[in-house]
């Protein structure tokens, strides 16, 4: 009776064991919170410093709007930057991670979970194609796959390619523009640095209408081990008034505020008292 | 000759399970099946049983706040809802689910991915214990344990406990009040219907300062079971009409104006336009 109640327990923990358990090892580490290293700032080619010095392809269109957009902002605008009303970045922007990202990787699916805008990325990993149909959103859609690249067993390489986004969407916050056409596709290759595995590099090329050429630029992470998550909403504290196409702002007592010099103020025609 | 065998053939496949469950950091079979889209049951209200909520168990000054809350949304204001502008709703109203849910276990971290606006929580289940300082926050900071209530091996329960909680909150979009000193605790017991595993439960229990008593209420998700699910992307501030402009709240028309919420709401001081002075 004894033999017999342990073969059972020894078969349980057999079909238990092999049944579901996801293989770990088979993938990176890339556990923890990643953050931007120290003194990167939130520019898109973290290397050149923001605005022209970028020295983005941009087809002449394009740099003549980004042009009009850095005179605007200049001026007191927002420019080509549409998120001081607390939209999202979308892709391919999302990935400057402003404020720190998890990344959890199951065998379906590697979710980047970025608290700046509440961005949860899902890169699908489960072998799916891209939809024929799909709602276009600012963070697009992501198909990726494992890569073993030194042929060691384990996979140390994540590429993604992310479609169907929206608009409106940047660069940064220069408002360095991506075309209105919202046909841009972002490839990315995600690995762990070599030498120090607390170093996670995102090798990220744009394609995009409103560049002459794909446009590669290198972000890199660095891992916080014993992370606090801290919660960011952009709303709570944000004193940008978009009122039709003019934006304002509202000062601290309370009152809106132009932030162009003569900019006009917002038409009251809705309200009894101004009409009479 | 014959059991010597069998019995080394099943020492040896345990011996390799075994070995196959050291090397794997996290044994999925451990856990609940939480896979797949799940959507809200009913109402995204607190309480669906209690229509007026006459019967919620606030206190004599909590109970003059929501009726205070409902006469200002009668006159067509806000009342104690913050969330008009966007803001998080923060527990436990978060789990009213405004936008499917999806869950994430991990051995360390049970995710909820919430599409709303800040609606994505960690429970924290590494066996942490309550940090000394923790920056509150709408979500607040959430500890949980997986357990294994009947004995089979595998966890079926998540009990998760949630403090550090902000404000503004309320429990819903009538204003029903948290008290304003954010004190609040939030229970939860997270499990599968035993009849029906596309069913999850949420106990929820809240001890609030506004209440005069611990509030249990029990919210249900109903799984949707897809291969290749798609997440719709929600962002409140997309498409907000609603402009708090010092402590009024206008709308923004379709025609790009501004616009009062109530009768005779007095239109915003212009005083720092020029051209408005003239």
């Amino acid at each position: 009776m004894p033999v017999r109640r342990l073969i059972a327990s020894l078969a349980l923990v057999a079909v238990t064991t092999g049944a579901q358990a996801l293989d770990d090892s088979k993938y990176p580490d890339w556990r923890g919170q990643w953050r931007r290293p120290q003194g990167v700032g939130i520019q898109w080619d973290p290397t050149k410093p923001l605005g022209r010095a970028q020295q983005a392809p941009l087809t002449p269109e394009y740099q003549a709007l980004f042009e009009a957009s850095l005179a605007d902002q200049r001026a007191g605008g927002q420019g080509n930057d549409p998120t001081f009303t607390c939209i999202p970045p979308g892709m391919p922007r999302a990935m400057t991670v402003v404020f720190p990202m998890d990344v959890i990787i199951l065998p379906e699916a590697t979710y980047i979970i970025i608290e700046y805008a509440s961005q949860v990325r899902r890169i699908y990993t489960d072998g799916r194609d891209f939809p024929a149909e799909y709602e276009p959103s600012f963070l697009g859609y992501s198909i990726g796959r494992w890569i073993d690249e030194d042929g060691d067993g384990h996979y140390d390489v994540l590429e993604a390619e992310t479609r169907g986004m929206k608009g409106p969407r940047s660069f940064d916050a220069s408002g360095l523009p991506v075309h209105a056409d919202n046909a841009t596709v972002v490839k990315e290759r995600i690995y762990l640095d070599k030498a120090n595995k607390d170093l996670l590099h995102d090798e990220i090329t744009t394609i995009d209408n409103a560049l002459t050429r794909p446009w590669t630029v290198m972000k890199t992470y660095r891992r916080e081990k014993q992370p606090i998550w801290f919660e960011y909403n952009c709303m709570e504290n944000n004193r940008h008034v978009l009122i039709g196409k003019e934006n304002y702002y509202v000062n601290m007592d309370g009152n809106l505020m132009p932030v162009k010099k003569n900019q006009p103020p917002p038409d009251l025609k809705y309200f009894n008292q101004v009409q009479k | 000759m014959l059991y010597r065998n069998f019995m080394g053939t099943i020492a040896l496949v345990a011996m390799l399970a075994l070995a196959a469950g050291e090397a794997c950091a996290f044994d999925e079979s451990k856990y609940p099946d939480l896979k797949g889209v799940w959507h809200r049951v009913g109402a995204p209200r607190w309480d669906q049983q209690d229509r007026t909520y006459e019967r919620a168990p606030l206190t004599p000054e909590y109970r003059a706040i929501y009726e205070a809350n409902v006469r200002d949304q009668e006159a067509g204001r806000q009342g104690t809802d913050p969330t008009y502008t966007c803001l998080s709703p923060g527990m436990p109203r978060i789990m009213n689910m405004y936008e499917p849910m999806e869950i994430v276990v991990t051995p360390d971290t049970t995710h909820m991915l919430i599409e709303h606006i800040h609606d994505s929580r960690r429970i924290h289940t590494d066996g942490r214990t309550w940090p000394e300082e923790v920056e509150p926050s709408f979500r607040g900071y959430t500890i949980g344990r997986w357990e294994d209530s009947d004995g089979d091996g595998r966890y079926d329960t998540l009990i998760a406990e949630t403090r550090h909680m902000k404000g503004p909150r309320s429990f819903d979009s009538t204003g029903l009040p948290l008290h304003a000193d954010n004190k609040t605790v939030v229970k939860e017991r997270i499990y599968l219907d035993k009849s029906n595993p596309d069913l999850l439960i949420d106990e929820i229990t809240v001890i609030d300062n506004a209440l005069t008593r611990p509030w249990t209420v029990v919210r249900k998700y109903r799984r949707e079971r897809v291969a290749f699910p798609i997440w719709r992307e929600s962002v409140c501030a997309e498409n907000n009409n609603h402009v708090a402009i010092g402590s009024e709240d206008y709308m923004v028309s379709a025609d790009g104006m501004l616009m009062p919420t109530r009768k005779d709401q007095p239109p915003p001081d212009l005083r720092y336009f020029p051209q408005a002075r003239k």
